[in-house]
């Protein structure tokens, strides 16, 4: 690929993406120092200069999801989900355990995150089986085989044990399957599958999952365990009010209500709700509204079955995890510790968003090309 | 066919658009509701989690005599205070605790001086008052100032505070009037509640308890941030704390030193009053304590020490000592005898040494007699048959309505608590204390001042001053003015209008003159209290109490000078004395020359 066709491509880029997402990493890394900045302990000062890092790679991996046609990727996606299902196995056995689960891998020094990519590497999959020739039109087996592939990384995820990560790939295959166009009865009655397989998940979880899931039904519970974290967040979030603390001046943050091990991470919008107000959080939806958009823009765009489900699945893993992040930080759902997408201080998760975002360029720069 | 199916999914992916966006739409919604609608709430909650209220006390009013010397005082206290926030350890609580340990061992061999807390001081102030300095050492001294200065490394954390400290310069003149302060009870204010307080103090006795409102000031406070541990982390906002009002009393502390002096450590009390308005120009009880010992708290020792003294030095006997007049109360008798018009000055009584009432003899302290008396001379020697038939004559009533007039069995309201009412008997009390009539030989009794009739000095320095300037029942006060910590000079109270009686001037004269005869008269009772170059009327008094055979005697002598213009009204009681003449005379001899001398040297206390 020459100079010339390089700089055409990139012409051909989702501007309004680029802005968003753009705008969403800088103010993540601003906040990210504001959450971190009073802490004593050395690494977690330095969050905001890895994030930076982590940043500069994901733009890299970004532009050059971009400029690679989406259309090889499909013909790699076996050995991608593979790949992806031998990494979460190894996490299992030589995993490095934080708080009690095996969920990093080191890689050349660097911890990674096996389960990020697992999720990648499963919307990837699954687009390469529905954009086979004649899958639409057999959805039944489709689901069947659907709920296999996504059955094998939710149970190692699951397993880990890191049950809100792998509870993300059921809205991300359920869109899947819907935009497949799978009738909506057979989506209900996986539905109803789901729920009625609830009461069983609940006797597997920890002790603390438990915990955590009582303390948002029940608030009072144990305000100064569990439900600690809720309560300082939503306080953090209302007490932010129209126009914030300012920044930098996040008294829950500083004074450590909010703890500094979880601000810069899963909390992340817990600061800027409270140093920004209701302006800045609402800025920052508004800001993941518009990648929203673009992801089903992407959609829209592609010419095959193949573009069109990676771009949902993508999309669908960037929606749950802000939905859920969100709602948990204002009080609305329980405490799952997923990240906010482009914003929390973490690289594996940085990275995987990094490349579905690319992956969405890499759709719709090729709108305008036959098949 | 697949390009069919590709536009079946297009509508499809146009409802998942539309879930999305109301998604967002939602969060926008619970966003605007916790943060603008109910932002107030969590704020509130926000702050009632991380900002702490501590109470600052205000500094303590001075009190001033009347001649405007300073007697009570605060001078500077130095501590040393911890900071925990900078000295804190992260970990369990137990290793900053270990931590601040260690470092009041070493500053406690750097100063030389052993540590005033103890760890489990210091746990108690982590669980308890995490966000104020930790108080190392209180009120150092010189020495530990010193060895502080001369420290070459500055500790983080540790510093020097500096606080008001209660001093008293005269020590125990004038302890039991002026009171002492201990530790407050801290106080929760419903309008302005505080998490914390600053060790106060507060009146406990005396004027300082009395007028401890004053005197306190008005409490600052301090908005302290605290982080999710409890440190402190920044001070938000403060309130400097109002001192208390200035007190100027009635006491010149010349005449309190003189009186404190001539009483030594005799147990018994010295009042003297301005009979022309009432002001308390010494109030002495004795015997008495060092308010000082107070400062900051007293030693458990020195408070059992106090206590458990037998001759209770803690009470202040002007106001709360129960004693019997005795022949102090005859001049009472006298004026009731007069006014009731059924007796005269110049009528006389023969006193054969005794005096028979039925089957009962009265006896005469001089038990050979005294002869034919005019009232004049029965007062002057102190004749008790004369007082036993004068009283028989007037009738019981007419003795007790005079000493109702005076004030007796009532507190006179001077400012001081605990004061005692006395008691002043009569038939309903008799008959319902000792099922009994009032009967003559109780009026007996009481016409020399003897039975269950209970007085406070300062009670018979009211008397006595209605006697001095003819009639006037004073208020008796020790506040003259009050000022506010800005203002300049004092609002002077206002003098009370003393009730007159309506005394007969033949009844006056009668009186005054045999208590000047008693005192200027070579035969007079009180003729060892005499004075050169002063004319002083007075009484004097010789009351039994305790056990019948104990032999125990109340040493009395009232009094007032110069004669023709009252401007001292005196009060001396001896607990335990030979008599009023033999113990109390001498002693009013030396308050009243010390006075005359100091009047010829400075001026005297004026109005």
């Amino acid at each position: 690929m020459n100079l010339a066709a390089v700089k055409e491509r990139l012409g051909r880029m989702d501007w309004l993406l680029n802005v968003a997402a753009g705008i969403l990493i800088v103010l993540g890394i601003l906040f990210i120092y504001s959450a971190s900045f009073q802490s004593d302990e050395l690494p977690v000062t330095g969050f905001y200069r890895r994030q930076i890092v982590w940043a500069v790679i994901g733009i890299g991996l970004y532009l050059g999801m971009t400029l690679w046609d989406y259309r090889r990727v499909a013909e790699l996606a076996g050995w991608i989900y593979a790949l992806a299902m031998v990494l979460l196995v190894l996490v299992k056995f030589v995993g490095h355990e934080v708080y009690g689960a095996n969920r990093w891998l080191f890689v050349f020094g660097i911890q990674i995150q096996p389960s990020e990519f697992a999720k990648l590497a499963l919307i990837i999959a699954v687009a390469r089986y529905w954009g086979r020739p004649g899958s639409l039109q057999r959805d039944g087996r489709g689901t069947i085989i659907t709920l296999l592939m996504a059955g094998l990384p939710f149970a190692l995820i699951a397993l880990q044990p890191d049950l809100g990560t792998a509870a993300v790939l059921a809205p991300i295959v359920l869109c899947m399957l819907f935009v497949a166009g799978v009738p909506l009865r057979r989506l209900a009655i996986l539905g109803l599958i789901g729920t009625l397989l609830l009461p069983v998940g609940w006797l597997n979880l920890n002790a603390y999952q438990r915990d955590r899931i009582m303390v948002f039904v029940d608030p009072g519970r144990d305000p100064l365990g569990a439900g600690w974290n809720k309560m300082q967040s939503q306080i953090a979030v209302g007490s932010g009010g129209l126009t914030g603390k300012g920044y930098l001046e996040g008294t829950q943050n500083i004074l450590g209500f909010l703890p500094r091990t979880v601000a810069p991470t899963d909390f992340i919008y817990s600061v800027i709700a409270e140093e920004a107000g209701f302006a800045g959080s609402v800025l920052v939806l508004s800001m993941f509204g518009i990648v929203m958009v673009s992801g089903v823009r992407a959609s829209l765009a592609a010419k095959d079955v193949f573009g069109r489900l990676l771009a949902v699945g993508v999309t669908a893993m960037l929606f749950t995890h802000i939905f859920v992040n969100i709602a948990m930080t204002i009080g609305l759902m329980p405490i799952t510790g997923l990240p906010l997408p482009l914003m929390s201080y973490g690289g594996s998760f940085m990275l995987s968003c990094m490349i579905g975002l690319g992956l969405l360029q890499s759709i719709y720069t090729r709108r305008y090309q036959r098949l | 066919m697949v390009i069919r199916s590709i536009e079946r999914t297009a509508v499809r992916l146009h409802i998942l658009l539309f879930v999305l966006i109301a998604a967002h739409l939602f969060l926008a919604f619970m966003l605007w509701r916790i943060q603008v609608a109910h932002g107030h709430l969590y704020a509130q909650d926000e702050l009632r989690q991380s900002v702490r209220r501590v109470q600052l006390p205000g500094m303590r009013g001075r009190i001033y005599d009347r001649q405007g010397r300073i007697v009570v005082d605060n001078r500077p206290g130095y501590g040393i205070a911890m900071y925990l926030e900078e000295i804190r350890r992260p970990g369990p609580w137990a290793r900053t605790i270990d931590h601040v340990e260690q470092i009041i061992q070493d500053l406690s061999e750097e100063l030389d001086t052993p540590p005033q807390v103890s760890r489990e001081d210091i746990q108690a102030h982590v669980r308890r008052r995490l966000p104020l300095p930790l108080m190392a050492w209180r009120d150092v001294d010189e020495r530990i100032m010193a060895r502080w200065a001369e420290q070459s490394s500055l500790r983080p954390g540790v510093d020097l505070t500096v606080d008001a400290v209660r001093v008293y310069p005269y020590g125990a003149v004038g302890a039991h009037l002026l009171g002492y302060v201990g530790r407050a009870e801290a106080v929760q204010d419903p309008g302005e509640p505080f998490h914390y307080y600053l060790p106060d103090v507060e009146g406990k006795s005396g004027i300082e308890a009395f007028l401890d409102s004053y005197l306190r000031g008005r409490p600052g406070g301090e908005l302290l941030r605290v982080d999710a541990v409890g440190y402190r982390h920044h001070l938000l906002g403060r309130r400097d704390p109002e001192p208390g009002d200035d007190i100027q009393l009635t006491i010149d502390l010349e005449i309190q030193r003189i009186a404190t002096e001539v009483l030594g450590n005799r147990p018994g009390s010295i009042v003297v009053l301005d009979p022309r308005n009432g002001d308390v120009l010494a109030m002495v009880s004795a015997p008495g304590y060092d308010p000082n010992l107070f400062v900051p708290s007293i030693s458990a020792y020195e408070w059992r020490k106090l206590v458990d003294d037998p001759r209770r030095p803690m009470i202040n006997r002007a106001v709360a000592g129960r004693y019997v007049p005795g022949s102090i109360f005859k001049p009472v008798v006298a004026l009731a005898a007069l006014q009731s018009g059924r007796a005269s000055p110049d009528m006389v009584f023969h006193c054969p040494g005794h005096f028979d009432l039925g089957n009962t003899r009265f006896h005469c302290w001089l038990r050979r007699g005294h002869g034919d008396l005019n009232m004049r001379q029965a007062l002057e020697r102190s004749c008790n048959v004369y007082f036993y038939r004068l009283a028989l004559q007037s009738g019981y009533d007419h003795i007790y309505g005079m000493g109702m007039a005076l004030g007796l069995g009532r507190e006179t309201g001077v400012e001081l608590n605990h004061e005692v009412r006395g008691l002043l008997p009569n038939d309903a009390w008799k008959r319902r204390v000792h099922q009994d009539a009032w009967r003559d030989g109780d009026t007996c009794n009481l016409a020399i001042g003897q039975g269950p009739i209970v007085v406070t000095p300062i009670q018979m320095a009211v008397m006595v001053s209605a006697i001095a300037n003819g009639g006037q029942v004073v208020h008796p006060r020790l506040v003259k003015g009050i000022k506010a910590h800005e203002e300049e000079h004092f609002h002077m109270r206002e003098v009370q209008t003393p009730r007159t009686l309506a005394w007969p001037e033949n009844a006056i004269e009668a009186v005054r003159g045999g208590m000047f005869d008693a005192i200027m008269s070579p035969s007079g009772t009180g003729r060892r209290a005499r004075v050169s170059g002063v004319e002083m009327a007075g009484k004097t008094g010789t009351a039994e109490y305790g056990p019948p055979d104990a032999g125990l005697k109340y040493a009395w002598i009232i009094g007032f000078a110069p004669y023709r213009d009252p401007r001292y009204a005196f009060v001396i009681v001896v607990d335990s004395g030979v008599s009023g003449g033999e113990t109390a005379a001498p002693m009013l001899r030396d308050l009243m020359s010390g006075i005359r001398d100091y009047e010829a040297g400075a001026g005297g206390p004026g109005t």
